[in-house]
């Protein structure tokens, strides 16, 4: 993913139950289901995988950092901190 | 026999170690405390097991989980233990579920199964085990549950063949066995053909026509790539798995989450985390550290008075030091002897050992911080700010680390993922004040800040904290091209700090300053005794007619004291030159040796400043002093530690370049712009 595409990626979209967006875009308290998936970085793609960030999974937003960044998750009954420049990269349907 | 112990960061991995072999190892509440792998034998057996760091699949992410993969697949131990925590199982199974696709016996060892229930998560043991064709044991290594059995198992053998089953669909099983016969020659073990099914790097040599296609063909029909597949796979059948043999209730907000919300608040988290490590300085150096040093500097060497909070109240001891001096010099003994115990041995000892209380609290509130869970949450939310310098949040944890000792600091940038923000972190963790330098900030502090000594040590950690921030943006704007780093953490359950842990971990920081202090600190104060006492000529140094100027000490000292000049606020001192070099040996061992040259000097009471050679210091001197020892090139264990995480002595001699020229130049500043101020060479 280039620079570009990452900052606009970035850029937070209020995002209603039914929507579609990047895992980036959710606020605490919101629920969605993986989708797919767009990161070039080929350690932390596998690396996300590994901690079962997989298609179809259920993710809901738990805590926020102080400062905005990085953001606390929960799936498959633990609890997971990413940043969101690599939540990005994760496309995603709001359940919840 | 060899078992290697393997499972999730933080799953109880070494707690579980201490408890079958009966030793030691540290334990903490964050991800990535073991760092390297240790051996021990199960207590009364001839059976060897080996605690690796935690991973979460056998796909290494960071250096120090390639340690444990390495073992793993190259070392073939007779028996892989898998802790699992029962608390997030889920995430656990995955790695049992490639642990269960090498060619080795796996025996489970169902952790914290004591708080399970309590949680709300109920696990079917006999349903799981005959799941998984796996022998399972419920332990808890917190409340030594189980372990026992564990052990029985472990010891006659008693465990499940590992039949590797079958856990992907049809079309990718097909595929894998295709794999497997393909390259029936080389024997892969089910892990190994996955990996090939992975397209792998490390299995390139594999490469083949025939079977990338076969791959082509079923990522085109699950329309996932291959990794994706395998991953989705193994946590599908998991989640069957789940369902069979495990219910778990819905949660309440849970305790942790609770705190949370108050330590992780927006406008909270900051002033909390200011307020914590400042009532740790304030309750060690200030409170603690004000009530003994006096008590225990006068009981070695004599006390008319003692200062509490201001107060001073009258208490007169002569002083072990002097006592033994008289005892020697009526006893016929020669001045020199008598010098040689009061200034060399009980003045240089006694030193550091005045800040042992204070130590043993700064220590205290430390192990409470790493063991509670609280630590994860500072490089959590700090994780923002740093990643702005090039650091990580997890640089954070070093640096905590780092307050007691660089050596297990600079070691635990191992959990560090990205290579540029590890090598920083590793320089940067000896700008840390150390509890070797705290010795050296508590006395400079007190002698010459009085009451308010404790908050100008604090300010000295928030200078150390803005030089690490400002260092590590100029060697990111100068050094790093693109950075493309990563955090990816847990946020651990808070724990209340185990009495018994907490306690064993003070104890054993606290021997290991005690023993520093009884050995390397002894012999360099009797060489610092010995040079600062004689003249080249071997004339001893009676303060007559032979003058201290004359020593050997103040000869090599006069060599180096025109580097220190300018911080000094504009004094050549060789006394204060050569202290801060010993600063190389250990950190404390420069007001070891300030203390000796004083005593030999013939300082009058405890007040070494009270010394002829030490009494041009004034506070903006003492600060430059001060700044120069803490950021200046660490002890040599430190600078050990360096290069073994680095791999390079060029690397560790450029970092150390850095250190000591910042520090030079920092201390200049200070010296020359603050003595203009007060007064050149007042």
């Amino acid at each position: 993913m280039n620079n570009d595409i990452l900052s606009s990626r970035l850029k937070r979209k209020k995002l209603h139950k039914g929507e579609e967006g990047h895992l980036s875009d959710l606020r605490p308290g919101q629920e969605c289901v993986v989708l797919n998936f767009h990161n070039d970085n080929q350690a932390l793609r596998r690396r996300l995988l590994d901690m079962g960030i997989t298609k179809g999974v259920h993710i809901f937003i738990k805590k926020v950092a102080p400062l905005g960044d990085p953001i606390d998750i929960f799936l498959r009954g633990y609890e997971l901190c990413l940043r969101r420049k690599d939540m990005a990269g994760i496309d995603i349907k709001v359940v919840a | 026999m060899r078992c290697a112990l393997v499972g999730n960061q933080n799953s109880g991995k070494t707690t579980l170690f201490n408890l079958l072999t009966g030793m030691n190892q540290t334990v903490g509440n964050w991800p990535g405390v073991t760092i390297e792998r240790k051996e021990g034998k199960i207590k009364g057996t001839d059976i060897t097991i080996v605690d690796l760091p935690g991973i979460y699949s056998l796909s290494p992410y960071t250096a120090e989980e390639e340690v444990s993969r390495k073992f793993v697949l190259t070392q073939k131990p007779d028996l892989i233990i898998n802790i699992i925590d029962a608390t997030s199982i889920e995430r656990s199974l995955y790695l049992t579920s490639q642990l269960l696709e090498l060619n080795c016996k796996v025996i489970i060892a169902l952790n914290m199964s004591d708080i399970m229930e309590a949680k709300g998560v109920h696990i079917d043991v006999e349903k799981l085990s005959a799941a998984l064709h796996t022998t399972i044991v419920s332990i808890s290594a917190l409340k030594n549950t189980g372990i026992d059995a564990l052990i029985d198992k472990i010891s006659t053998g008693d465990v499940k063949e590992n039949i590797h089953m079958p856990i992907y669909q049809e079309k990718v099983e097909n595929c894998l066995t295709y794999i497997y016969q393909h390259h029936i020659d080389h024997d892969l073990s089910k892990f190994e053909v996955v990996k090939v099914f992975e397209r792998d790097r490390a299995f390139s040599v594999l490469d083949d026509e025939h079977v990338n296609q076969a791959i082509n063909e079923v990522e085109k029909d699950l329309d996932m790539d291959s990794e994706q597949i395998v991953a989705s796979e193994r946590y599908d059948f998991i989640e069957k798995i789940k369902k069979e043999a495990v219910v778990v209730d819905p949660k309440p907000e849970s305790i942790t989450d609770k705190i949370d919300r108050i330590v992780l608040n927006k406008y909270l988290a900051i002033p909390i985390f200011v307020l914590v490590m400042g009532l740790v300085y304030f309750l060690s150096v200030g409170v603690i550290g004000q009530l003994t040093s006096g008590l225990i500097d006068g009981f070695f060497n004599g006390m008319d008075s003692i200062s509490i909070f201001g107060a001073e109240i009258p208490l007169s001891f002569i002083g072990l030091g002097p006592w033994l001096n008289d005892l020697i010099i009526n006893a016929g003994g020669s001045l020199w002897a008598g010098s040689l115990i009061k200034d060399g041995v009980v003045g240089g000892v006694s030193a550091v050992l005045n800040f042992v209380p204070q130590l043993i609290v700064m220590f205290l509130f430390l192990s409470i911080l790493e063991t509670s869970g609280y630590m994860s949450r500072i490089s959590f939310f700090l994780d923002r700010i740093f990643k702005k310098f090039g650091l990580s949040g997890k640089s954070l944890i070093p640096f905590i680390v780092g307050t007691g000792c660089s050596v297990p600091g600079i070691m635990t940038a191992r959990t560090v993922e990205n290579q540029d923000e590890r090598d920083m972190t590793i320089l940067l963790t000896p700008f840390v004040p150390c509890s070797a330098k705290l010795p050296i900030i508590s006395l400079f502090c007190g002698a010459f800040f009085g009451t308010w000594s404790w908050l100008v040590a604090f300010s000295l950690y928030v200078f150390a904290v803005i030089i690490i921030l400002l260092s590590a943006l100029v060697i990111k704007a100068l050094k790093f091209k693109s950075s493309d780093s990563s955090f990816i953490s847990e946020l651990p359950e808070y724990h209340r700090p185990s009495a018994k842990y907490v306690g064993r971990d003070v104890f054993d920081r606290t021997a290991a300053f005690l023993k520093r202090a009884s050995t390397v600190i002894l012999i360099c104060s009797l060489i610092i005794w010995t040079l600062s006492s004689f003249t080249w000529t071997f004339k001893y140094v009676d303060g007559n007619d032979v003058l201290i100027s004359q020593s050997m000490l103040a000869g090599v000292g006069n060599g180096l004291a025109w580097a220190f000049y300018p911080m000094l606020g504009g004094h050549y001192s060789w006394a204060a030159s050569v202290s801060a070099i010993q600063g190389l040996v250990a950190k404390e061992q420069v007001i070891s040796s300030l203390r000796v040259i004083a005593g030999v000097a013939g300082q009058e009471g405890t007040n070494i400043f009270s010394s002829p050679v030490l009494g041009f210091f004034n506070p903006v001197s003492a600060y430059a002093y001060l700044v120069f020892n803490l950021f200046s090139a660490p002890c040599v264990s430190a600078i050990g530690a360096m290069r073994a995480e680095y791999g390079s002595w060029k690397t560790t001699f450029k970092a150390i370049g850095f250190q000591v020229i910042l520090a030079w130049i920092l201390a200049t500043i200070i010296g020359s712009i603050g003595g203009a101020v007060v007064g050149w060479g007042m």
